[in-house]
C-alpha cells in the first residue's frame, strides 16, 4: 500500500487499507449475484460489518489525514475541487456512448 | 482541448478487475505515486460505494517548459469513484488540483462487465491548457503523448495486481 500524505498517518492508513480491502473483496463477489430483492438487506448487512470491523480505524485514519491537510493548507484547494462528489450525479454526456 | 479515448477488454470478470483496480497502488509500474489517501468513503442508499482519494504524483516537466511557472514537479490529484456492484460498473474520474492553468487533466475510466463475463475498460481523457504564450498547443500535445505512454504502464500495473489476487485465491486459507 502506498504511503499516506503525512508519514504519521501511514500506520493508520496501512491498517485501514488492509481492513477495507478484505471487506471490499468479500463485498464485491457476493454482491454481483444478489437479486434486486436481496440487495437492500445485503448492502445494510455489509455496511454494518464494515462499521464493526473497520469503523474505528477508519475514523482515526480520516481524522489524522484531515489534520495533516489542514496543517499543509491543502484543505482549501481540495474543498474547492470537490464541493460535491461529482460522480454522485452521473457526468452528463461525457460517459455516454462508446 | 485535446481528447483521447481507448477501450480494453480484460478476460477476467468484473469483481476481480474492479478489486485489482482499487488495489493498484503501489506497484512497480506506478513508482511515481508518492502518496494515496482515502479522504471520504460512503455507501449510498442504492448500494453503491462512493470514494474520494487524494493522490500525490511525481511529474516530469518537459525540458522546454519554463520552470518558473510551476512551483514543483509534483501534482495533487483527486480521484472520485463509484462502484456499483449491482449494475457491475465502476466509474472513476481523476483530475489534477494544482497547476490547472498550465494543464488541466481530466480522466474518466469505466469498467463494465460484458455478456461473456469479461470486463471492458473504457478510458477518456481531456487535456486543456490555459497557458498562452504560444505554448498552449504544445503543452496539450505533450500531455496527450504522455498519457498514451502511461496508459500502457497503468494497465500492466493492474495486470500484475490481478495476477497476485488470482495467486492468493489459489492458496489454502
Amino acid at each position: 500500500m502506498a504511503s499516506s500524505l503525512s508519514p504519521e498517518c501511514t500506520p493508520l492508513k496501512t491498517t485501514y487499507d488492509t481492513c477495507f480491502n478484505a471487506w471490499f473483496e468479500g463485498y464485491l463477489e457476493p454482491a454481483v449475484s444478489k437479486t434486486p430483492a436481496e440487495r437492500t438487506a445485503y448492502s445494510k448487512e455489509k455496511a454494518d460489518e464494515f462499521e464493526q470491523k473497520c469503523g474505528k480505524v477508519w475514523k482515526d485514519y480520516k481524522a489524522c489525514v484531515q489534520n495533516a491537510m489542514k496543517a499543509s493548507g491543502l484543505e482549501g484547494a481540495l474543498q474547492q475541487a470537490r464541493d460535491e462528489h461529482s460522480l454522485a450525479v452521473p457526468p452528463k454526456a461525457e460517459s455516454s456512448g462508446h | 482541448m485535446k481528447f483521447f479515448s481507448q477501450s480494453f477488454l480484460y478476460d477476467d470478470n468484473w469483481p476481480i478487475v474492479s478489486l485489482a483496480y482499487f488495489l493498484r497502488y503501489p506497484n512497480p509500474y506506478a513508482s511515481h505515486v508518492l502518496s494515496c489517501d482515502v479522504i471520504s468513503r460512503e455507501q449510498t442508499p442504492t448500494g453503491t460505494l462512493l470514494t474520494t482519494r487524494l493522490i500525490l504524483k511525481r511529474g516530469n516537466l518537459p525540458r522546454w517548459f519554463p520552470k518558473q511557472f510551476v512551483s514543483r514537479a509534483e501534482s495533487w490529484l483527486v480521484e472520485e469513484s463509484e462502484v456499483d456492484p449491482y449494475g457491475k460498473i465502476v466509474k472513476c474520474r481523476t483530475r489534477n488540483l494544482d497547476n490547472v492553468k498550465v494543464m488541466r487533466v481530466e480522466e474518466l475510466v469505466e469498467f463494465r462487465q460484458t455478456e461473456e463475463s469479461k470486463t471492458l475498460q473504457h478510458t477518456e481523457v481531456r487535456i486543456t491548457s490555459g497557458f498562452g504564450w504560444g505554448l498552449t498547443k504544445r503543452i496539450e500535445t505533450y500531455g496527450i503523448t504522455k498519457f498514451k505512454q502511461n496508459i500502457q504502464r497503468s494497465r500492466e500495473g493492474v495486470h500484475l495486481i490481478l495476477g497476485l489476487i488470482r495467486q492468493s485465491r489459489l492458496q489454502p486459507m
